[in-house]
């Protein structure tokens, strides 16, 4: 995970934050170690053990009041102490003027010192949002991802197995292309996997004998998407005659992606097959169990009933036709 | 048998599509698994349009990591390449 700087934060977004840079320019380049934010109530009060120095400093409304109602010196002290942490930046909300010690003291240990207009905690949650968002753990795989009937499938496999060909055919059915060869992963609340196309070659594909395309200049924006949860993990490869594929899909697979399990199956490729067809079926199956219908359970179910049911229902049934059958002729 | 080594990108306009074209067409065939690391970013270096992804600068380093059968050959292969700047 690459280092974050309150820099990065200031110029990304600044402006959704709302926020004015008013002391403490040369301490920029600090360091936001975690994605939290804090009012530092207790310590302003004197109570500085088990203090989170690490934590973004917001100071609100009680927070600046009580400033002004404690005495300067006292004041001073404790805003030093406070200062002297690793602390990345300090935020003033609701456009407050801070104290001049404030200022004076962010200005001399290089701690940046922001005004932003937003409620106190209104900000926080969205600070927080935002940084949960940067400090997400990412990283870059091998694949086309396409949403199929609303489910993201990422589809896999060795080079030239068919994966654009594949997603290609998807896109011209009239699915969505989020990004081929390149898909890069985030993990959203540690739960959730969303795969988005990687800047330069968002959008394009490269197909053999064809070479580079724009699928959203060729296919129209209806065709793309810039991000979408990966549902569904695909891997193509070339059939197998030893490899003894799955035939009843009782049992279900899944890929550790990132340490989170995601649906994972084995599609073998051969001519003849059709692995667009395929592809859709996959992710319609896939919706269908997300519904709580699992086709092969449910076979499983109607011929084990059968099996090991009553036997005098079913021998009956079969007396009961036979009989029926005689008495027409 | 896995191979880590780190070369620089001596284009002058650094890993623009022609040379990643010559990547492309040197790794067809081989049997090992080549990745390029570059800016903390992973790619697998048979696809043209990782590489390209890249957008590599002139003068910046790159780390090959190859892994498998023909290993040192296609290190070797590579190194050249982009050593005698994919012939330009």
């Amino acid at each position: 995970m690459p280092s974050y700087y309150v820099e990065d934060l200031y110029a990304q977004h600044g402006a959704a934050l709302g926020l004015e840079l008013i002391a403490g320019k040369e301490g920029l380049g600090r360091k936001i170690f975690v994605p939290e934010a804090h009012r530092p109530g207790l310590p302003l009060a004197g109570y500085m053990k088990s203090h989170a120095e690490k934590r973004i400093m917001v100071f609100g409304k009680v927070e600046i009041e009580f400033l002004r109602d404690t005495q300067p010196q006292t004041r001073v002290e404790r805003l030093n102490i406070l200062l002297k942490t690793p602390v990345p930046a300090v935020f003033v909300t609701r456009r407050y003027r801070p104290p001049k010690e404030l200022h004076y003291l962010c200005e001399k240990h290089q701690v940046p010192l922001f005004r932003a207009s937003m409620s106190t905690m209104n900000f926080i949650s969205k600070l927080t949002q935002l940084l949960t968002e940067e400090f997400s753990p990412s990283m870059t795989c091998h694949g086309s991802l396409v949403e199929v009937f609303g489910v993201g499938v990422l589809i896999q496999g060795d080079s030239s197995v068919g994966k654009s060909e594949a997603a290609l055919g998807l896109v011209e059915r009239g699915h969505r292309l989020i990004s081929d060869d390149v898909v890069k992963v985030k993990k959203r609340e540690g739960m959730e996997l969303e795969g988005f196309g990687a800047g330069l070659t968002q959008h394009h594909m490269e197909i053999r004998g064809i070479g580079i395309i724009n699928i959203a200049n060729l296919y129209g924006a209806v065709c793309v998407r810039t991000s979408k949860s990966i549902d569904l993990v695909v891997k193509l490869e070339v059939w197998n005659d030893n490899h003894f594929y799955d035939r009843v899909g009782l049992e279900e697979h899944f890929c550790n992606l990132m340490g989170v399990n995601v649906p994972y199956h084995v599609l073998p490729v051969k001519p003849g097959r059709d692995v667009v067809l395929l592809l859709e079926t996959i992710a319609l199956n896939h919706r269908l169990k997300r519904m709580g219908y699992n086709s092969a359970r449910e076979f499983r179910n109607k011929l084990l009933e059968m099996t090991t049911g009553p036997e005098t229902k079913k021998r009956g049934m079969r007396i009961g036709t036979g009989s029926e059958s005689t008495s027409k002729k | 048998m896995e191979l880590v080594q780190k070369v620089r990108v001596k284009n002058k306009m650094g890993l623009h599509t022609r040379p990643a074209t010559a990547i492309v067409k040197l790794l067809q065939g081989c049997k090992c698994d080549v990745n390029f690391t570059y800016k903390k970013e992973t790619i697998n270096a048979k696809s043209i349009l990782s590489i390209l992804m890249l957008a590599a600068r002139r003068n910046t380093t790159i780390t090959i990591n190859v892994k498998g059968a023909d290993a040192p050959e296609t290190m070797e292969k590579l190194i050249e390449a982009f050593e005698t700047k994919f012939g330009e």
